[in-house]
């Protein structure tokens, strides 16, 4: 292709092809690689043209310096198929500017290891644990049989946090709920063992008063109102969702207190269960009417399994 | 094994509840945070210190990242990719930093001063030193997404492809930034490789 021709070419290629020639605009494979390299290194990598280096570089119109040099950072990098990386390095041999650049590449490449491993001893030393990272509590959980199914029991340095039956509520979302209350979870069975050996007795009749702090971090000021009230109803007694109310000093907020023992984190502990409807029905209960039943007759209040009203068997006052 | 078995203690001191220890995740089981860290929070520390150049701003980095993840965390969906969203995090964190702040002097260089000024060194080692800290330093200065993009092509075996979705561009954009870099320090190399 003699002068001429080639800047009529480049000006077709240009886009300003005045002097339109179909002859003269014959893109080659190669050609868009000659205009954009950038095209050239993504393509090797993508395999949208045969990565035959060596082939490449037989097209007269191509200057095979470009391809080798566009090439090198995935030589150096281990990314290039044998057969180009043995092109690249022939291509080296014979040809003293394309040598130096990869000696420039290695070099830099070694020198970036050397860096690396400077930072690795760095991280190697000392990782800020998540807690240090945070600077919030943590909870370590652990597992527990029960009368009433399995549970998940975590406590925090100030007390217990979680007590959560695994019948309807998965270990995980028992989890995820105290990181959203602001922990950081791990799971440390041996942490639990006070707890459990006083649920273990509270279970066997053995124990009517649990004798642990507890930690309502991440509750909401209303829930850790009504809760903090709820835990003051004593072993045996019951009281209704009005009476909690009057006790916080929102009388009319009974349907809220309701909600709020939903929110309970730390049932049997905290005794939502002793909380039922004005009525005397039994009410709802997070871990199922059937668990609320339960633990109500080992404090000695007794439901039938037909939930009548327990009002005339214990004579509470309303 | 489920992810959340992971950061077990192992120290169940004979209560009668070994079989919970396996609990099974349950119905929508996913991994919670603390799991996460425990599996990648090595790797991303490395590649904090491998960004910052020294242990302070490393430290700061990793910290703000893990800030930031655990305040998304609800966001991400349960089959996400958390290695590359932790990756993700980090490098915008960097990027982002180095945008507001411009750079500081890395550890070393002060560490060096220090050292020439106040001891006799064998020359050799004076120079391997000098060495490690110019390069540390051409690092620093390439723009900070070029030396994201390096350290994860060269240092956590990331393709172009994941490089790209880490830094939220395109694979040929994230290939350049790669090329970038390594040309811009061939060039920061050439006086030394010519003597």
């Amino acid at each position: 292709m003699g002068q001429h021709d080639l800047s009529r070419r480049n000006s077709a290629l240009n886009g300003s092809a005045s002097d339109f020639d179909p002859d003269v605009y014959r893109i080659s494979p190669l050609d868009q690689f000659m205009t954009n390299p950038d095209a050239l290194h993504s393509s090797i990598s993508q395999g949208t043209i045969p990565s035959n280096l060596a082939e490449l570089a037989t097209d007269p119109e191509t200057d095979p310096c470009d391809i080798a040099e566009a090439a090198m950072p995935d030589l150096v990098f281990g990314d290039l198929a044998q057969t180009d990386a043995e092109w690249v390095r022939d291509h080296t041999v014979t040809c003293n500017y394309c040598a130096n650049i990869l000696i420039g590449l290695e070099h830099v490449c070694s020198s970036l290891d050397e860096c690396a491993d400077a930072a690795d001893q760095r991280a190697a030393t000392r990782r800020p644990s998540a807690t240090e990272c945070l600077g919030i509590p943590e909870a370590r959980y652990g597992f527990m049989e029960t009368p009433v199914g399995d549970v998940l029991i975590a406590t925090s340095d100030d007390g217990v946090v979680e007590v959560s039956y695994l019948e309807n509520s998965d270990t995980y979302e028992s989890l995820r709920d105290l990181e959203r209350r602001g922990y950081l979870v791990y799971e440390r069975q041996h942490e639990v063992r006070p707890v459990v050996d006083q649920l273990s007795e509270y279970f066997a009749l053995q124990r009517n008063r649990f004798d642990l702090p507890i930690d309502l971090g991440g509750v909401s000021d209303f829930t850790r109102s009504v809760l903090l009230a709820t835990n003051h109803i004593p072993y045996g007694k019951v009281r209704t969702y009005g009476e909690v109310a009057r006790a916080i000093g929102k009388p009319k907020a009974s349907r809220a207190v309701g909600n709020a023992l939903g929110r309970n984190p730390i049932p049997v502990i905290i005794p939502c269960h002793r909380v039922i409807l004005t009525s005397g029905a039994m009410g709802w209960y997070t871990g199922g009417p059937e668990i609320k039943r339960i633990l109500l007759d080992i404090e000695g209040v007794h439901y039938g399994a037909r939930q009548r009203t327990a009002q005339q068997t214990l004579g509470f006052e309303l | 094994m489920s992810e959340l078995a992971l950061p077990s203690d192992n120290m169940a001191l004979g209560t009668s509840v070994p079989k919970h220890a396996s609990k099974p995740v349950g119905k929508s089981g996913g991994v919670v945070f603390t799991s996460m860290i425990e599996r990648f929070g090595d790797e991303i520390y490395r590649f904090a210190c491998q960004l910052t150049g020294n242990g302070v701003d490393a430290d700061d980095l990793y910290q703000e990242t893990l800030l930031k993840a655990f305040r998304a965390f609800d966001r991400l969906a349960a089959d996400a990719n958390h290695r590359a969203w932790l990756y993700r995090i980090c490098s915008n964190t960097f990027i982002s930093d180095r945008r507001k702040h411009g750079r500081v002097a890395p550890m070393s260089d002060v560490l060096a001063e220090t050292l020439t000024a106040s001891s006799p060194d064998p020359a050799g080692a004076l120079d391997a030193r000098d060495l490690l800290r110019d390069v540390e330093r051409f690092v620093d200065d390439l723009p900070p997404k070029q030396r994201v993009a390096l350290v994860l092509r060269k240092h956590h075996e990331y393709g172009y492809a994941d490089i790209a979705g880490i830094l939220n561009s395109s694979e040929a954009a994230a290939r350049a930034n790669v090329h970038e870099a390594l040309s811009k320090l061939r060039g920061a190399f050439a006086h030394r490789l010519e003597v």
